[in-house]
């Protein structure tokens, strides 16, 4: 029996869950001999700033969007949504839309009852979205009401309306875990006892470009598909179906998105509408919902209702936790993170639930589940900390042992100035002209998996006359994908990021995952690297006669295929290129699990101004400190953290869902009364990366920027004037009854 | 009970709306409506200014529009925006201006209307008829970005860039309106623009850039 060699090892860094806490490790793995990113140092153009490639065209007004495609003979379509919370739909008329000049399509959807406000009912095309806005209106529909329930109280009463027939009540059990009885004898041990009911309402991913696509079908037997998504791929198969094409007939294209945040995947209801809408009038449509129909119909950040009993020992150890929480999704079920956490409890019992009500169904956002949580569980630890009289940074100290927690903790801090911050809640002076005005500091901690999956197909093309050019069906939501896909080939080649041609947006290109969940960065990244390094491989065949050396004896960089160990000799790009075949080089990269990692942490300050008068909170300052492994592109990953805060401010003093329980309509279904951060709401924003993390994989960081934003403000709100919030948004009437009960 | 009466369709009348519908039923002459309505006989002529007192039929109607220095004849309705006439009606389609909240709360369809700054979106195209208009797409000049554009790009002040065109426009007026501009000004000039992504803080170092470029410091 042949004796087998010794396999060679690694070791490398990563994160493992240990006790409940993600915490880094080294592991030895096998050595496969692939690629690797290089240690940090090495690079010229990745963890570096890299300008976006689609820049200009972002400035210029060039980037064209799905909202932005007209073909000639396109028509505008219009969906008719119900404006009733439940109701039966007793006949629908459609002939007088028809009726009207210039409309070409008119469908009733077939539904008999609707179950939220916003449901579809009817759906019309039109030479101008004007005339489909009238042809909407023309349409008439008969409805007969039936009791709602939009709101949790309204769902929760003992008569209340089921919001799914045949479902018993609205409530549905998710899970438990731990000992109720040992939970209680934990807590009867605790030193200090916190107890708290938080309720968060529903937010609105209010993305910029509305949800929605261009069909652009003729009746042939081919389509393409503009589609404002996240996942290029995710398109075809359902349009195929909806206009009973072959699914290899139709071409999704997502040139450039307009924001997504976790609401746009798939064709969705409208995508199909539209698709029934173009082959009816064997033209195409572009079917984008107006602004009140994206609040109504296309997601929401779940809310949440959360009761929470913790305890802790005098030495600031979580000794006990009891907790109970509802995910309030509407039609949905949205899901909350568990509790504790990121900390670590000693004895814990949780029961989690669902509640349903007549609203539209929730969808994933920026770190679907953790902001609702991590604000319940930010908030304990500060009350805890100030009833054992210790400092909230020590205290999560002694409760989590992960050490990026640790350090980006005490970076954050040095930065936002902690120590300036009052010892006691509303303990600090009070200044103003109105001496009305108190200062405050909090923190909180985010956790994400993110990581990567062996799904895209990228190509590199060289040519003859030395262009080079990278292929692959993925979709850049903002995030900087496209970017970092040109960086990653141009520090492979030694070439400014300039000279290489990033393709991107459509299905005909290989495959690529959709952009859910932080995952693109590990999945995509690794790809590019695999197809750039085999792409490199082929043209240093090619080039090392010319150089009289191997292949391996030569070095790309500065423009230049060279002898490394005599870089006199050597050939420009051109030159080097010039010795290609007249088919040029094409390589295929495919994900490799060696580049990719998992598991990022976060930490974020926030510095508040409370007026005690008139309840108003100011956020001063935001300091995120941020972990993503290796980062490709610093300044998009400051982007990134900038606005995952910007995002959680928002969370925290302005954003909600505003629903009326008589009527079961939405009040604020629209920007001017949905209110997101506008620029006289930033603070000083600083955004740090976490250079402290040197694992060479590269990881997504875009859903730990979002979630511990409004813990953080919610924390300083509560040491700048001793009033503790429990529920978001953080309003002036909310501070100043919160007040009220202090002085009380 | 018929009910069509809810927000995507509103019959209860918006701020827009009623604008919209006073383009279409403003008190006026008779004839000016029978000679620019649909039914005339010979193609009528492009509107060639505002149509001040006079009553414009539903329907659609020529108008011809000064866009980025160009003369741009279209068919428009009366109650047109000045947006959906770029973006709708022009030729080539002109699609720099967003269309996101459609009724003057976000600011991504900002454009210059004589130098102005203005929502597109609470314009109806038949009321800037004659007048100057500067979308995006006309603030680089053959070719070359414009400081402001080449700060942004710099700066990384975009993501989605969707909201991108209008807090250029924004910009670019607060900045030739003046160039000494405090950060507080560009904030206060750039309040009537939204950015979801959460670009603010790259915006602001974009536009202090510009503005020490735009006064011929480094």
């Amino acid at each position: 029996m042949a004796q087998q060699k010794p396999q060679k090892m690694k070791k490398i860094k990563t994160v493992k869950d240990i006790n409940g806490v993600p915490t880094e490790v080294e592991i030895e793995v096998p050595d496969t001999g692939g690629p690797t990113w290089g240690p940090r140092g090495s690079h010229t153009i990745l963890n570096h700033n890299i300008e976006r490639v689609d820049g200009p065209a972002k400035v210029s007004g060039a980037a064209k969007y799905t909202y932005d495609v007209r073909v000639p003979g396109m028509l505008y379509g219009r969906i008719l949504m119900s404006p009733y919370a439940s109701a039966d739909i007793e006949s629908i008329d459609i002939s007088p839309a028809e009726k009207i000049p210039g409309v070409k399509a008119v469908v009733a959807l077939g539904n008999k009852s609707t179950k939220y406000e916003g449901d579809p009912v009817a759906a019309v095309a039109a030479i101008t979205p004007e005339i489909a806005e009238d042809a909407v209106r023309a349409i008439k529909v008969m409805y007969k009401k039936r009791a709602h329930a939009v709101t949790y109280t309204q769902a929760l009463k003992p008569d209340a309306p089921s919001v799914y027939q045949n479902a018993q009540g609205n409530i549905r059990k998710q899970g438990q875990r731990g000992d109720k009885a040992k939970a209680d004898a934990a807590m009867a041990q605790a030193e200090a006892i916190v107890e708290h009911e938080f309720l968060i309402g529903m937010q609105h991913h209010a993305c910029l470009e509305t949800h929605g696509v261009m069909v652009d079908y003729r009746g042939d037997d081919n389509a393409t598909v503009y589609a404002s998504t996240q996942g290029t791929f995710t398109i075809p198969p359902d349009a195929a179906n909806a206009l009973s094409l072959k699914a290899e007939k139709v071409t999704a294209i997502v040139e450039y998105m307009g924001g997504g945040f976790g609401s746009k995947f798939g064709i969705d209801l409208p995508g199909q509408i539209a698709c029934r809408l173009s082959k009816m009038a064997k033209a195409p449509v572009r079917m984008m919902l107006s602004r009140p129909q994206e609040f109504l119909a296309a997601g929401n950040r779940n809310g949440a209702l959360q009761r929470v009993k913790a305890g802790a020992s005098k030495d600031g150890k979580l000794v006990a936790m009891i907790a109970e929480q509802y995910d309030l999704g509407g039609l949905g079920e949205g899901g909350l993170a568990a509790l504790p956490y990121i900390y670590h409890v000693g004895t814990v019992y949780q029961q989690s639930n669902s509640l349903h009500t007549n609203q539209d169904s929730s969808r994933a956002m920026r770190g679907p589940g953790h902001p609702q949580t991590s604000f319940a569980m930010e908030s304990i630890m500060d009350d805890l900390a100030a009833k054992i009289g210790m400092d909230p940074i020590e205290f999560r100290k002694l409760n989590t042992a992960d050490p990026f927690y640790h350090r980006q903790l005490d970076t954050g801090a040095k930065e936002i100035g902690w120590e300036r911050r009052p010892k006691t809640p509303g303990g600090g002076q009070a200044y103003g002209p109105y001496k009305s005005l108190k200062r405050g500091m909090g923190c909180g901690c985010a956790t994400w998996g993110g990581g990567g999956h062996p799904e895209c197909q990228v190509d590199v093309f060289i040519k003859q006359d030395g262009s080079i050019a990278v292929q692959v069906g993925t979709q850049d939501l903002g995030t900087g994908s496209r970017t970092y896909t040109a960086g990653i080939v141009a520090e492979e080649f030694g070439l400014p990021v300039k000279a290489i041609e990033t393709r991107i947006g459509s299905s005909k290109y290989g495959q690529a995952n959709a952009s859910g969940g932080s995952t693109t960065t590990a999945s995509l990244a690794p790809a590019v690297k695999v197809a750039a390094v085999n792409a490199k491989a082929q043209l240093l065949a090619a080039v090392a006669p010319m150089l009289k050396a191997k292949p391996e004896e030569l070095s790309a960089a500065n423009g230049k295929i060279f002898v490394t160990s005599d870089a006199g000799k050597s050939l420009n790009w051109k030159q080097a290129c010039a010795t290609l075949g007249a088919s040029g080089i094409s390589a295929r990269g495919q994900w490799s699990n060696e580049l990719a990692g998992n598991g990022v942490h976060g930490a974020q300050f926030a510095e508040v101004e409370v007026d005690v008068e008139t309840g108003h909170v100011r956020v001063i300052k935001m300091v995120g400190v941020q972990d993503c492994g290796l980062p490709l592109n610093r300044r998009a990953v400051q982007s990134q953290l900038n606005g995952g805060m910007i995002q959680g401010l928002g969370y925290a003093l302005l954003e909600e869902h505003w629903v009326d329980s008589a009527t079961g309509n939405m009040l604020n279904a629209s920007l001017e009364d949905y209110k997101v951060p506008g620029t006289m709401e930033i603070p000083e924003m600083v955004s740090l990366i976490d250079d402290g993390d040197t694992r060479e994989v590269v990881i997504g960081m875009a859903e730990p920027a979002a979630i511990p934003g409004a813990s953080a403000i919610a924390n300083a709100v509560f040491n700048a004037c001793g009033a503790r919030i429990t529920s978001l948004p953080i309003t002036p009437d909310k501070v100043l009854t919160a007040l009220g009960a202090v002085k009380a | 009970m018929p009910d069509n009466n809810d927000r995507q369709n509103p019959s209860s009348l918006s701020r827009r709306q009623f604008l919209k519908g006073v383009g279409v039923v403003g008190a006026g002459s008779g004839l000016a409506a029978e000679m620019l309505g649909p039914e005339a006989e010979a193609a009528p002529a492009p509107l060639q200014k505002p149509p001040a007192g006079e009553t414009l039929k539903p329907g659609m109607m020529p108008i011809t529009l000064t866009v980025n220095g160009q003369a741009s004849t279209m068919q428009v309705e009366p109650r047109t925006t000045l947006l959906n006439a770029l973006r709708n009606h022009a030729e080539p389609p002109i699609t720099g201006p967003k269309l996101v909240c459609d009724e003057g709360a976000c600011g991504c369809c900002t454009v210059l209307v004589d130098g102005k700054t203005m929502y597109a979106c609470m314009l109806l195209a038949v009321d800037v008829v004659g007048r100057k208009i500067t979308t995006i797409e006309g603030v680089a000049k053959d070719g070359k970005l414009s400081p402001v554009q080449q700060a942004f790009v710099e700066k990384d002040a975009m993501m989605c860039g969707f909201c991108t065109p209008g807090f250029v426009m924004s910009v670019e007026a607060a900045l030739h309106a003046n160039p000494s501009a405090t950060l507080d000004q560009i904030k206060s000039a750039c309040a009537g623009n939204t950015c979801r992504c959460g670009t603010y803080p790259h915006i602001f170092e974009a536009a202090m850039s510009a503005a020490s470029k735009m006064r011929g410091g480094a």
